[in-house]
């Protein structure tokens, strides 16, 4: 099969921790694993920068950057070029694959790549509206950088539809490719859970977005109608102070555990001591909490919001609307339905781990991706008018602008190129995967 | 969506602004050609503001105000402080400008005023403190007031020039603020009072530009909420799953 070179650039990446962050790390991972060559290129974190080796050969560049807000990197337009040339042209890539409107990073790499003819993917991870002026803004700039990528890839169908509206796509342009979890990672633990009570977890940072206030509302409410409910609440944020203040007015100490923030290994501790997740969030274009405590084997019951409605089947989850009377109603069933028959069949943790095994896993991400890498990876290369066609139909004051950043960065690329031909550039040495295997392979055997 | 005589009262806030720029510029060059004396501005700032406290108490106790954040010893001691640094200060702002030239000064001014224009806290009803971007309207209205202040030709009318610029851009905005918080009314009759003084002070100054400002005023007023509820036909809402969900809390325990 044909062997792809593969640049993933974003500016979140590990060490920081999120959907992004994993989503890049297990599909590289698995890219790799079907034979493809996979370089991830991010900005600095603190100390750590340069070229680093992760475990099965990943190579990730942190190039230093300015760092101007939550982690996303300073918008420089064209200062980053040639240092993406350099990698682009050393590690021999052929596709670079972007990932977040949020990252600086991903539509610089974008725009350089596509000056230097390179091939370009981009994904959405999350959900905007139109109506704010933050959202405006990164809207123009999707429409910008999507205006001449070969394919997007969103995570849920209702993030595609997000997508192809903000950025005025063809529909058959984007596909849809869902998140993934080691589901080997988050298996039940029958063991784990105290029969004594009915225990409703909630994992997720204590923000507004997540819906802390409906969670707030709901809790005394749930632990009036059921004596035999208790809550366990992992996570950190601004409205803890919210969860502490209710949990000391309604005297709930004894059935309101609140744990701070859960490292992620230890988030399979936290799940199976449940027996139904709660998720309040107000938006979320696919939520990998739901899957990993589905399965864990919990009963999820979750608010109706973006793309959840898309990720479990019917009879894993029940919906709410974000609405307190909704939330309580629709979490008193479940735990009324947990009350009652624990032992069905239908219900058990290892029917649901089982499940969630065959519908999520990152090789058939992978798959899916190197699918849509296969397709573009020999399509023509427009002339240089057509792209600037495209982006001149991006709008009355912004195709001219967005035409004259176009044309600038040629330049720079023709410029550079005369500077420091690509001929000169030493190619990488490439990782020999093989023997890393085989290595690995002997210590493992060692091991045992 | 909009409500025109809503929307009509709304303005209020915007053309007592305009208008209280018109009367700054009015009293200043009634000052500079010298057809108005330093101290008579003087007196008059001061019984106004008095005055303005004054009412503002009556007011408060009138409507049972719950917050009165006026301790009145600390207001006397920060304004007989003041008055004396700016009555300290005046003959060095009189000189300010002197080697720059006049016309720079005027289109200075008028830039700073426009800016004062745009960044006034319209929307919030903040009585105690000034806030981004209110802060910096209320600097680019000093800004422009002491600039002006340096084409005074007495010290005392730099001086009395600059107590009436600080209460007129610092302390009456507030007073106008809780004017709006009493009543819609009351704001409409200060924004109609204030246009027909800006209008006859300039009377005597430049026909033109007080029919302009009426009719400014007028268009600001009635023209300019037609034309909102008018362009909303132009507004296109998208909304879908994507869209933040809020939520819904009863608070059936408090």
């Amino acid at each position: 099969m044909r062997s792809l070179s593969i640049c993933m650039v974003s500016d979140f990446f590990y060490p920081s921790m999120g959907g992004v962050e994993s989503h890049l790390y297990n599909n590289s991972q698995c890219l790799m694993q079907r034979g493809h060559k996979v370089v991830i290129v991010t900005h600095a974190y603190g100390q750590r920068r340069g070229v680093r080796y992760l475990a099965g050969g990943l190579k990730v560049y942190y190039i230093p950057a300015q760092i101007v807000y939550s982690n996303a990197s300073l918008p420089t337009f064209f200062c980053t070029f040639p240092i993406f040339r350099q990698i682009f042209i050393r590690e021999q890539v052929e596709i670079v694959h972007g990932h977040q409107a949020f990252s600086t990073f991903c539509h610089e790499a974008i725009l350089h790549a596509r000056s230097m003819g390179l091939k370009t993917v981009f994904t959405d991870h999350s959900l905007l509206g139109f109506g704010d002026a933050s959202g405006i803004f990164i809207n123009k700039l999707l429409k910008f950088t999507l205006s001449d990528v070969h394919h997007a890839i969103c995570v849920s169908h209702t993030s595609k539809e997000n997508t192809v509206l903000r950025a005025a796509l063809e529909p058959q342009q984007v596909s849809v490719i869902p998140n993934a979890i080691i589901a080997e990672q988050f298996e039940p633990d029958g063991s784990a859970r105290d029969p004594r009570w009915i225990t409703v977890v909630v994992l997720s940072r204590l923000v507004y977005r997540k819906g802390v206030d409906l969670l707030v509302a709901a809790v005394p409410r749930i632990c009036a109608q059921h004596a035999r409910v208790r809550f366990v609440i992992g996570g950190d944020g601004p409205k803890r102070i919210d969860l502490e203040q209710m949990r000391e007015q309604h005297q709930l100490q004894d059935r309101v555990e609140l744990l701070g923030s859960v490292a992620a290994s230890d988030v399979r501790h936290v799940l199976v001591r449940g027996d139904i997740f709660l998720n309040t969030s107000l938006t979320e274009a696919f939520c990998i909490a739901i899957v990993e405590a589905a399965s864990c084997g919990l009963l999820v019951v979750s608010t109706r919001v973006g793309g959840i409605p898309e990720v479990l089947p019917r009879h894993m989850v029940t919906f709410a609307a974000p609405e307190e009377d909704a939330v309580v109603e629709a979490l008193s069933a479940t735990v009324e339905l947990v009350g009652s028959c624990a032992s069905h069949a239908e219900l058990a943790p290892e029917h649901f781990h089982r499940q969630v095994k065959r519908m999520y896993s990152w090789h058939d991400v992978a798959e899916r991706t190197e699918r849509v890498y296969l397709k573009i990876a020999d399509a023509r290369e427009p002339p240089l008018i057509e792209r600037f066609r495209r982006y001149y139909g991006c709008g009355l004051v912004a195709g001219k602008l967005f035409c004259l950043v176009a044309a600038v960065d040629f330049l720079i690329g023709v410029v550079l190129a005369w500077l420091w031909p690509s001929e000169r550039i030493e190619p990488a040495r490439a990782f020999d995967y093989a023997r890393y295997r085989a290595e690995i392979g002997c210590d493992e055997d060692q091991a045992h | 969506m909009y409500d025109y005589p809503i929307v009509v009262m709304q303005t209020a806030v915007v053309t007592q602004h305009i208008s209280s720029i018109m009367v700054f510029i009015a009293v200043f060059i009634n000052l500079y050609q010298g057809s108005l004396a330093g101290h008579v501005l003087l007196w008059f700032s001061s019984i106004l503001t008095v005055l303005g406290f004054v009412f503002w108490d009556i007011l408060s106790l009138y409507l049972h105000a719950p917050e009165r954040r006026i301790v009145r010893f600390n207001l006397i001691k920060g304004c007989v402080l003041f008055a004396l640094l700016l009555f300290g200060l005046s003959p060095i702002l009189r000189t300010l400008t002197e080697d720059t030239s006049s016309d720079t000064i005027w289109a200075m001014t008028v830039i700073f005023f426009c800016v004062n224009l745009a960044f006034h806290d319209y929307s919030t009803g903040n009585l105690t403190n000034i806030r981004f971007p209110g802060s910096v309207s209320l600097n680019a209205a000093i800004l422009a007031s002491v600039l002006l202040a340096s084409q005074l030709d007495s010290n005392l009318s730099v001086f009395a020039f600059l107590a009436f610029a600080l209460e007129w851009f610092g302390l009456f905005p507030i007073s106008r603020r809780y004017l709006r918080r009493v009543s819609a009314a009351a704001s409409m009759t200060m924004a109609v009072l204030l246009a027909l003084v800006a209008a006859v002070m300039f009377m005597y100054i430049s026909r033109v530009v007080a029919l302009l400002h009426l009719s400014c005023t007028l268009f600001v007023t009635f023209g300019c909420p037609l034309w909102l509820i008018w362009v909303q036909r132009y507004k296109n809402e998208i909304h879908g799953p994507w869209d933040e969900a809020r939520p819904i809390v009863h608070h059936y325990y408090n």
